[in-house]
């Protein structure tokens, strides 16, 4: 770990804190994608709240703030009470949130019961122990990130091995039971390695907030990719990203890590839900002003290219008459038009320019190509469910299907 | 298809489900033979669904045995391929067209392996047959219904199992696809020897491409080859005599 702390152009005590928190991002990042995946967020939310008593009675039992026995004791509590909702759901007809609800509330009540009897204690030792309720990154020991590190590694490659039992699982339980997979056995590795992530994250997040890294990097990547294989190594980055810059802040500001770092996640989940390409709410508004855009000017084109087939040219208040179209959408649609270099204008008349002759003929010989494919293109098979693009034709059909549907029309081509 | 092979596809004996308080299957004795194509008929709610899935072990049975392949249910499982009434996935997972069919090899590549050029060319070849080829980088959420459905009749045949249990695999699919996937059923059928017990509603369909046929209504009102076994008498017993409509379904059936 040496030589990445020296990479780094920190001081020492900052650049371990840094890869501390990016090793506990990734970790949780991909671990998180097993809860936020099949819609069980929550879980971790109370796997993480269930590990506080544990790391409580850890001290009381060793009598020593010793980071790895504390999280020894915390990744014991979170595995009972992940058994606990297991068990809550299975024999009685409490629902799964209700069960979350119930494990999540009563183990932190007894976490916080038993940290303010230790603080009661005035055992000098304990002061500190707070830090696991908002998270504490400042003071990590290279020590402690290297066991982190160590976890982490562990618990992505079994994530790698499991790589198609887990999605197999998730996607579609019963396939995956009727292929003979053990999907129960699964699922329990799953939480154990949820665990693993809570456990790696504990100290520097908290039990309080560090649902949040769980959630936040599957959140993020789920809106830059379809598929899980992708979707994995993406929340690792996302995560780490988040970590790293989160824990810095944190430490040069004095303040607990776990809010840093969750408004740092809520600023990427922010990002990503608006701008991911393909599935961001501004990508898509913007496409779909794009699209609108596009079909007024082709039509106010071919309305105009059939208002000069008829007479003299039109001013635009007699082409919106003329071709029933509100009369601001003519204005845009010729305002779009004229910058695009397709009009000439005549006083208040337009008139087509050659390039705008030319785009008007284009649009005109899709549209016929279209009529001609809802006449004739029930003939043509393509053998394959290629999908028409009214837009497009012959994009979307490919030439061969376009010339057979030009020549079924008649060779109707000018 | 008149004699069957020794062993046949599924075999049930005495087979007796509930879910509550009432069996919705009851005493039920049937044989599928292998290498033929059968359909399970019968109204809604008669237990169709549940014969199958009891029969490969997916909803435990009251009493009764089921048998597959000349095995139990269970050690048969992966020479089955089983296309449930609703596939109940989880429509948002990132997963591919392409991912979703390739799943259909898991259970002869296995957990871990990479999979093999051919299983590849399998892959693409089930694709193609339900046409969803030029689908196969989509998620799989972003399909119509029947697409969906195309899908994972698709990932039943990238099984190459022995035995396909359909669960009404047409339902939502258009008239087109439907005849030219029961085409490749008969194809599996004649050629390979493979086995397909589906449940199937539309009776002339049944009767034009099925072999064997069980009529099914709680009981086993009726098995056998579909010509001396769908009669009007066995059909009205099955789905009721009184019933409005039968009638016109009755003769809609006979009609071709
Ligand atoms: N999970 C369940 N819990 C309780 N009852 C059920 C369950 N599934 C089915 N049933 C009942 O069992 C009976 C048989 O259901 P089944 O799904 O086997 O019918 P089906 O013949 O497949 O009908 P359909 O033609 O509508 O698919 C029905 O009366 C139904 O109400
Ligand atoms: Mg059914």
């Amino acid at each position: 770990m040496g030589w990445l702390i020296d990479l780094l152009p920190l001081p020492y005590t900052d650049a371990v804190v840094v890869i501390g928190a990016a090793v506990l991002g990734i970790a949780a990042g991909v671990l998180g994608a097993l809860a936020v995946l099949p819609r069980r967020s929550l879980v971790g939310d109370a796997l993480a709240h269930s590990a506080l008593p544990g790391v409580a009675i850890a001290f009381l039992v060793t009598g020593a703030k010793d980071p790895a026995s504390l999280l020894v004791g915390a990744g014991i509590a979170g595995l009972i009470g992940a058994l606990m909702m297991v068990g809550i759901e299975r024999t009685s007809r409490i629902r799964p949130d209700a069960a979350i609800g119930v494990v999540l509330s009563s183990f932190f009540s007894l976490g916080i019961v038993l940290l303010t009897y230790i603080s009661s204690t005035g055992n000098s030792e304990q002061a500190g122990l707070e830090t696991y309720l908002f998270g504490q990154a400042a003071g990590l020991l290279e020590r402690d990130v290297a066991v982190m590190a160590g976890l982490a590694a562990g618990a992505i490659a079994c994530v790698a091995i499991g790589f198609r039992p887990l999605k197999a699982s998730i996607f579609d339980r019963a396939f995956a039971a009727s292929i003979g997979l053990r999907v129960r056995v699964v699922e329990l590795a799953s939480t154990a390695l949820l665990v693993v992530a809570i456990v790696i994250g504990l100290r520097s997040v908290g039990a309080i907030l560090m649902v949040a890294m769980l959630i936040v990097p599957t959140v993020a990547a789920r809106q830059l990719t379809n598929r899980l294989s992708r979707l994995l190594p993406l929340a690792g980055l996302i995560g780490g990203a988040v970590g790293a810059v989160g824990a810095l802040a944190s430490a040069r500001a004095e303040v607990p890590t776990g809010p840093v770092i969750v408004l740092t996640g809520t600023v990427v989940v922010l990002a990503a839900v608006l701008l991911a390409p393909g599935r961001g709410v501004v990508w898509q508004a913007a496409r779909r002003r794009g699209e609108r855009r596009t079909a007024r000017s082709s039509g106010v084109l071919i309305d105009l290219e059939t208002a000069l087939h008829a007479g003299p040219p039109p001013t635009p208040s007699e082409l919106a008459m003329a071709s029933a179209r509100p009369a601001r959408d003519v204005r845009r649609g010729l305002r779009d038009l004229g910058r695009a270099g397709l009009l000439e204008h005549d006083g208040d008349r337009v008139r087509l320019s050659e390039s705008g002759a030319a785009a008007a003929h284009t649009a005109l010989e899709g549209r016929r190509l279209w009529s001609a494919w809802l006449e004739h293109g029930w003939r043509l098979d393509p053998g394959d469910a290629r999908e028409p693009d009214p837009r497009d034709l012959r994009g979307s059909l490919g030439d061969d299907l376009v010339e057979r549907l030009i020549a079924m029309d008649g060779g109707a081509r000018p | 298809m008149a004699a069957p092979h020794a062993v046949p596809a599924i075999e049930l004996a005495h087979m007796t489900v509930s879910y509550g308080a009432s069996p919705v299957l009851w005493d039920v004795d049937a044989t599928f033979p292998a290498g033929a194509m059968s359909a399970i008929v019968g109204p809604n709610g008669s237990g169709k669904s549940t014969l199958l899935r009891a029969a490969l072990g997916l909803v435990p049975a009251d009493a009764g045995r089921a048998t597959i392949l000349g095995q139990p249910a269970r050690e048969a499982m992966r020479r089955v391929a089983y296309v449930p009434q609703r596939e109940a996935v989880d429509w948002d997972f990132p997963i591919t067209v392409r991912e979703v069919v390739e799943m259909g090899r898991y259970p002869s590549v296995g957990w871990i392996r990479r999979l093999r050029a051919e299983d590849r060319a399998i892959v693409d070849e089930s694709l193609e047959r339900v046409g969803m080829g030029p689908f196969a980088g989509r998620q799989i959420g972003q399909l119509s219904g029947g697409q969906r459905q195309r899908v994972f009749v698709a990932r039943a045949l990238a099984q190459r199992a022995e035995l396909l249990v359909l669960d009404e695999p047409f339902a939502g699919i258009d008239a087109r696809t439907e005849a030219a996937l029961l085409g490749l059923l008969a194809e599996l059928r004649d050629r390979e020897g493979r086995s397909v017990v589906m449940v199937h509603h539309d009776l002339q369909t049944v009767r034009e491409v099925v072999d064997w046929v069980l009529l099914l209504n709680v009981r086993a009102v009726a098995s056998g080859p579909v010509a001396t076994t769908m009669t009007p008498e066995n059909l009205r017993r099955a789905y009721g005599a009184g019933e409005v409509g039968l009638d016109e379904r009755e003769g809609a059936a006979w009609a071709g």
